[in-house]
């Protein structure tokens, strides 16, 4: 019986469709060629959840765009807010009250945890590692109860960080919640950091990512840390109040997916840090500009643009808006990191790199396909 | 005694467990993977998500569906085995939700799929979806 | 006051002859014309500002012109310049800067064309980017009003539901 069958095909070379109906894949299509079990290249495809931010927003006021601001990126929804409240702030003028400002460091921070901690799980997932999966996802419940108690949603926060400072103050016993919360999250640090070996070998070594490439190509944040260039937005453009808090930036030298991954845990120390000195100082007052505690339903923007980068927990995000005299914004440009980080540099790593690698390198590079398309 | 035909004994008998093929947009993902953690654990309900759409029975549409995205999943709805049911998360597949006037997402699920259940919501809570399935249960068993 | 801004922008000013103005700390912004772009885009890149930010577009309806914009930013003196300029509406096109900051620009100017309509002349690739099977819309324009083809396309007025979305 065996004789009587055909042989196979001579040839190895076949295409291949790594895409959204993967389990082991994100919101985006990646169109591969390959030979034998090497990639030979690759060619992003994205599109899936475009719906054309930056022209919605001109149909908007600024007070319901900030609510609109949440879901640039549902990962992270509160560091994105900030960016956008703070070019409105810039473009109309508006001075901001020092507690509000602390205020707005504090929830950027615990929100920055929190999409870190969804990308040490997702990472273990990709390399075969489940257990990782599964505890990080339980103790993320305990940042989303804390959101909830202090803006009123799990996910979304219905524009918190609003332009002119934050929609209401903490409610009384939220401190000493926030400082337990903080210790849960060093409790978990503590069980990262031992290494398991099999991820280990999973990941040191793959998707080496140069300087020199890394900045031909675009790339910003830990996926640059990781290559060996010491820069973080909060450092260089000192926004807010990071110029009297006291915290360091990890770099590593190596450039492959685990220095990456090492990153994603070194931050998470840094955060919790810088939460507990803005507490330790944060000052009594006003949390938000008296003109703009009842909601204005139409205001008037002056002309003149503005551009304001900020650092997310992906990587270098900025709004550039110009306003003309109206209600609304005459044009609302956003930069999201994850632009140039799936089609480049995605494109570029896995060219050469092997089929069983290629969820380490994708995962590795903490992507949020919502952000991308925009 | 209630007469039943063939089809809802066997159903009644068999319906344990669903299994659940995980077709996640954004909006979807924050709210549908802490199910499978251990805070809200589906598996003590014997929900599992399987990978391939031949094995599900429901298939859970979770967030906005673009133009592009909607073509795809009316794909896995066909290579489904019956029975199969379709339930719609969150107000943007109810009535287009806060992209009401985007041009590229899509308004009304029923023009493409055949739905069974709309759960509201922004993103609906855990326990809203639990409820749900729970009442997939009883749907099953109204069957004749 | 002498500051650093300053004195980088009197440099350019002087060998180029174009306009500009510091807003703020950190924050330089030029007009130029399409011919001096490219000059002035390898002065900047030698001259340490290899970070290509965004390149975006703006539509100006009644002057019936696009406005460029080039954000660049040096990791040496953490300053960031922007380069504007201004091309016709009814046909747009303008040299890429491909040349001098590679994929980084390839990408963004590839989504420029496919929501704006603008050529690059010199770019390797302009295919469509998010969009599938819909050519020939350029849906960033402001002569496209939303509203009124989501309400032909999707919304039907014999239902109750959708029927407030007509007043």
């Amino acid at each position: 019986m065996i004789d009587e069958m055909e042989p196979a095909p001579k040839g190895t070379d076949y295409d291949l469709y790594f895409g959204p109906a993967h389990p082991g894949s994100g919101n985006f299509g990646v169109k591969l060629k390959v030979a034998g079990e090497i990639v030979v290249s690759a060619r992003a495809d994205p599109g899936y959840l475009h719906r054309g931010f930056e022209k919605l927003m001109e149909y908007r006021t600024p007070i319901q765009n900030a609510v609109l601001s949440d879901r640039l990126c549902v990962l992270e929804p509160l560091n994105w807010n900030l960016v956008h409240a703070e070019a409105v702030d810039e473009l109309m003028d508006i001075d901001v009250p020092e507690r509000a400002k602390y205020i707005r460091v504090i929830m950027a921070e615990l929100s920055r945890i929190q999409s870190h901690i969804i990308w040490y799980g997702v990472f273990s997932l990709g390399t075969g590692f489940d257990t990782g999966f599964k505890m990080a996802f339980g103790y993320r419940d305990y940042i989303l109860d804390l959101f909830e108690l202090i803006t009123g949603g799990r996910v979304y926060p219905a524009g918190y960080i609003c332009p002119g400072g934050v929609r209401r103050d903490f409610p009384n016993g939220a401190r000493d919640k926030i400082l337990k919360v903080l210790d849960k999250m060093g409790e978990m640090i503590k069980l990262e950091e031992l290494e398991n070996p099999a991820l280990g070998a999973r990941a040191k070594g793959v998707g080496i990512l140069k300087v020199k490439d890394a900045i031909r190509l675009g790339a910003t944040g830990p996926v640059l840390r990781g290559s060996g260039m010491k820069t973080d937005v909060r450092k260089d453009e000192l926004y807010e109040i990071y110029d009297r808090l006291d915290f360091e930036v990890p770099v590593r030298k190596e450039g492959d997916a685990y220095a990456r991954y090492w990153i994603g845990i070194e931050e998470m120390k840094q955060s919790i840090k810088i939460i507990k000195q803005a507490l330790k100082e944060l000052p009594e007052g006003e949390v938000i500009d008296p003109s703009w505690k009842k909601p204005k339903l139409s205001v008037k923007i002056p002309k003149g643009e503005v551009y304001v980068r900020n650092e997310v927990a992906r990587g270098e995000a900025a709004v550039y808006m110009v306003g003309d005299g109206g209600s609304k914004p005459y044009r609302c440009k956003i930069r999201g990191p994850d632009f140039l980080h799936m089609i480049p540099v995605l494109e570029y790593l896995l060219k050469g790199a092997q089929i069983a690698d290629v969820p380490a390198i994708y995962w590795s590079l903490n992507i949020c396909p919502a952000d991308m398309d925009r | 005694m209630v007469k039943r035909s063939k089809k809802a004994k066997t159903m009644r008998k068999l319906i344990k467990a669903i299994w659940i093929f995980s077709w996640f947009n954004s909006c979807g993902f924050c709210e549908l993977v802490p199910l499978v953690g251990s805070r809200w654990d589906m598996e003590r309900f014997g929900m599992i998500i399987v990978g391939t759409p031949r094995h599900a029975d429901v298939l859970f549409i979770a967030g906005y569906q673009t133009l592009k995205s909607i073509k795809r999943a009316k794909i896995i709805y066909e290579q489904m085995a019956e029975p199969k049911v379709v339930i719609a998360l969150g107000s943007c597949t109810m009535t287009g939700g806060m992209y009401w006037d985007s041009y590229n997402t899509i308004k009304r699920l029923e023009d493409y799929l055949p739905v069974t259940m709309y759960v509201p919501g922004c993103p609906p809570r855990p326990e809203a979806v639990f409820e749900a399935c729970e009442k997939i249960f009883g749907h099953v068993k109204e069957l004749k | 006051m002498d500051t650093k801004e300053t004195g980088l922008l009197d440099e350019i000013k002087s060998k180029f002859k174009v306009d500009g103005r510091v807003q703020r700390e950190q924050r330089i912004w030029i007009s130029t014309d399409g011919s001096k772009l490219m000059e002035v885009c390898k002065w900047l890149k030698d001259g340490g500002f290899t970070h290509l930010s965004a390149i975006s577009a703006t539509d100006w309806l009644k002057d019936g012109k696009y406005e460029l914009t080039y954000h660049l930013w040096s990791y040496d003196d953490n300053i960031l310049v922007t380069v504007k300029t201004k091309i016709d509406r009814k046909n747009p096109s303008i040299d890429s800067v491909v040349p001098v900051w590679e994929e980084n620009a390839q990408i963004h100017e590839r989504e420029l064309h496919e929501l704006f309509g603008v050529k690059f002349k010199g770019n390797p690739d302009l295919s469509p980017l998010f969009l599938e099977d819909q050519e020939d819309v350029h849906p960033f324009r402001k002569d496209f009003n939303w509203r009124e083809h989501v309400r032909e396309k999707f919304y039907n007025k014999e239902n109750e539901r959708e029927a407030v979305y007509y007043d």
